[in-house]
């Protein structure tokens, strides 16, 4: 049998986790290329909407990234983020899609380092988790 | 303050009529919203009274329940029309109601509110199929409701929304009618919640009532009854739907019309974005995802939909089942969102329309909350 290669999507705040990623590149630090980067202004921006359709359009995991508490450039995005995500981690268990499947991080603009490992877990934690139900029944 | 409604010709109907009549007259309210009886039919609906000979067609209490009026008294107050309006409303539509003046969508500074006792509701269908076949007169239904056997209706389910309702109970209002566990022989009971309200009752200089000796004790029960009922509802729709493949079972009849949508009291939003372009999809856009499952049901985005308003609103659904009334392929949406809504407002210890002072929970957040939502570790 073929490895699963998941399909992870992460929504990631230009400011902090975008510059951070960056960061790892120009350090030569790899991370899983399962992982979609997808750039956005402020994690504050991310509507919930996003995560449900990415999910069933068959992506193993989602992460939304930001700036760490206080750090926000728009002040409280990141403080908005997380009540969705705590609001999405009520509404999607509920048909089927685990929590661990959807992450929030703060990953800051000068840890190159912490957003290769962190990936790299996330990653490892989506294979053992295996595909999403959304994936294998192409559910949309 | 507590007062008596005073029954008319042995008729609590026409005691109401009277009741709504007085206070029609009084110089400081202009108008009534209120239930009426469309002439020369069935349909019952939420109607604005200017005139106090028409209220002779005025039902306050009936099964009919063909939409939550929250969304007609926004209308009639989101912006001062220099008339003071009583309302008499529902409790679900009262807390419907709270909700959009936390949104700035309609005010209750022209408004006094009028809840009562909840009179419970048939379906639309349900109603239509009563109201041929074998509908009470106003007054037996108003006895048959309020009595401590009022399961069911010549033969009809009252609406699984109000067989499941938590609240059927007034809150947030400044005047009260109170019917259950109440003597209707010897009239209604109706009470000032807030100063507003003494000041319109103490004026119609209705005779002195005493509490209801039975109501706490009904209150009790039809709490007790209704939420055994909505916990029996919620496991099973939970264990229909609790996969994304069930979910899609689930509405595979949908033709996304979205009147589940339009019908909703809380659906607040002044352009949803399932009406913008975002859902104008290029026709390569289709063809794309038929290529890629083998083929394609069309209305498209369907579940897409229904989980981004369970996201969007399910922390106000008030459970009025509106949502499955509204619906022309008879799904079930009430259930499902009651459920959700029931997970989603837990999370945020929020309860739709009862505290007018709750912030909804996506309008605020707090530096120091939700901490373990942030990070990776396993939770399971
Ligand atoms: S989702 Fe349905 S039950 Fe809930 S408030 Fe809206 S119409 Fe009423
Ligand atoms: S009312 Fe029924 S058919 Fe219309 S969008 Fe809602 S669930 Fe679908
Ligand atoms: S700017 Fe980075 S989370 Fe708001």
């Amino acid at each position: 049998m073929e490895p699963f290669e998941p399909v992870i999507i992460a929504f990631v705040c230009n400011w902090c986790t975008y510059t951070a990623a960056d960061l790892a590149g120009t350090s030569r630090l790899s991370y899983p290329t399962n992982i979609r980067l997808i750039r956005v202004m402020c994690t504050g921006m991310v509507d919930p909407q996003y995560v449900i359709k990415a999910f069933l359009e068959g992506a193993d995991g989602v992460l939304i990234s930001g700036c760490h508490p206080g750090d926000c450039h728009y002040i409280n995005g990141n403080y908005k983020a997380r009540r969705r995500i705590k609001l999405l981690k009520e509404i999607l268990p509920r048909f089927g899609i685990e929590k661990d499947r959807l992450r929030l991080t703060w990953i800051g603009a000068s840890d190159g380092i912490e957003f290769a490992e962190i990936m790299t877990q996330i990653n490892d934690q989506i294979i053992e988790m295996g595909p999403s139900q959304t994936r294998l029944n192409k559910a949309i | 303050m507590m007062t008596k409604i005073e029954r008319e010709d042995n008729s609590s109907a026409k005691g109401l009529q009277q009741f709504f009549k007085q206070l029609l007259e009084m110089q400081e309210i202009d108008a009534l919203f209120l239930p009426v009886r469309l002439n020369a039919s069935t349909s019952i609906m939420p109607s604005l009274v200017t005139d106090p000979a028409q209220l002779e067609n005025a039902v306050p209490l009936s099964p009919s329940f063909p939409l939550n009026s929250a969304r007609m008294v926004s209308r009639l107050s989101y912006k001062a029309s220099g008339r003071k309006t009583a309302v008499l409303l529902r409790p679900c539509e009262t807390r419907a109601f709270i909700e959009l003046i936390k949104l700035k969508q309609g005010s209750r500074q022209e408004l006094i509110l009028i809840g009562m006792d909840c009179p419970k509701a048939l379906t639309s269908s349900d109603y239509a199929a009563y109201a041929k076949q074998a509908p009470l007169a106003d007054d037996a239904y108003i006895e048959t409701v309020f009595s401590d056997n009022n399961d069911t209706l010549n033969g009809f389910e009252f609406s699984s929304a109000c067989n499941t309702c938590e609240h059927p109970f007034p809150v947030n209002t400044d005047i009260n009618i109170l019917l259950h566990g109440v003597d209707l022989s010897d009239g209604m009971v109706v009470t000032a919640e807030t100063e507003a309200g003494q000041q319109v009752l103490g004026r119609l200089n209705l005779p002195e009532a005493t509490a209801p000796a039975r109501r706490e004790e009904r209150i009790q029960q039809i709490k007790e009854g209704n939420s055994t009922a909505n916990t029996a509802m919620i496991e099973d729709i939970t264990d229909r739907t609790d996969s994304i493949v069930k979910l899609n079972a689930f509405f595979d009849r949908c033709i996304n019309c979205y009147n589940c949508r339009n019908m909703c009291p809380v659906c607040y939003c002044k352009e949803c974005v399932f009406n913008t372009d975002v859902f104008h999809h290029q026709p390569v856009q289709y063809h794309q995802w038929a290529e890629k499952k083998g083929s394609i049901k069309l209305p498209t985005d369907t579940t897409f939909y229904h989980l981004t308003r369970m996201a969007h609103m399910s922390h106000a659904c008030v459970g009025c089942g509106q949502c499955s009334n509204a619906c022309p392929s008879d799904i079930n949406v009430f259930q499902l969102f009651k459920s959700v809504a029931r997970l989603t407002q837990a999370a945020f210890e929020y309860s739709p329309g009862t505290d007018e002072n709750e912030s909804p929970p996506l309008s605020v957040f707090y530096e120091r909350e939700f901490e373990n939502t942030v990070g990776i570790a396993r939770e399971e």
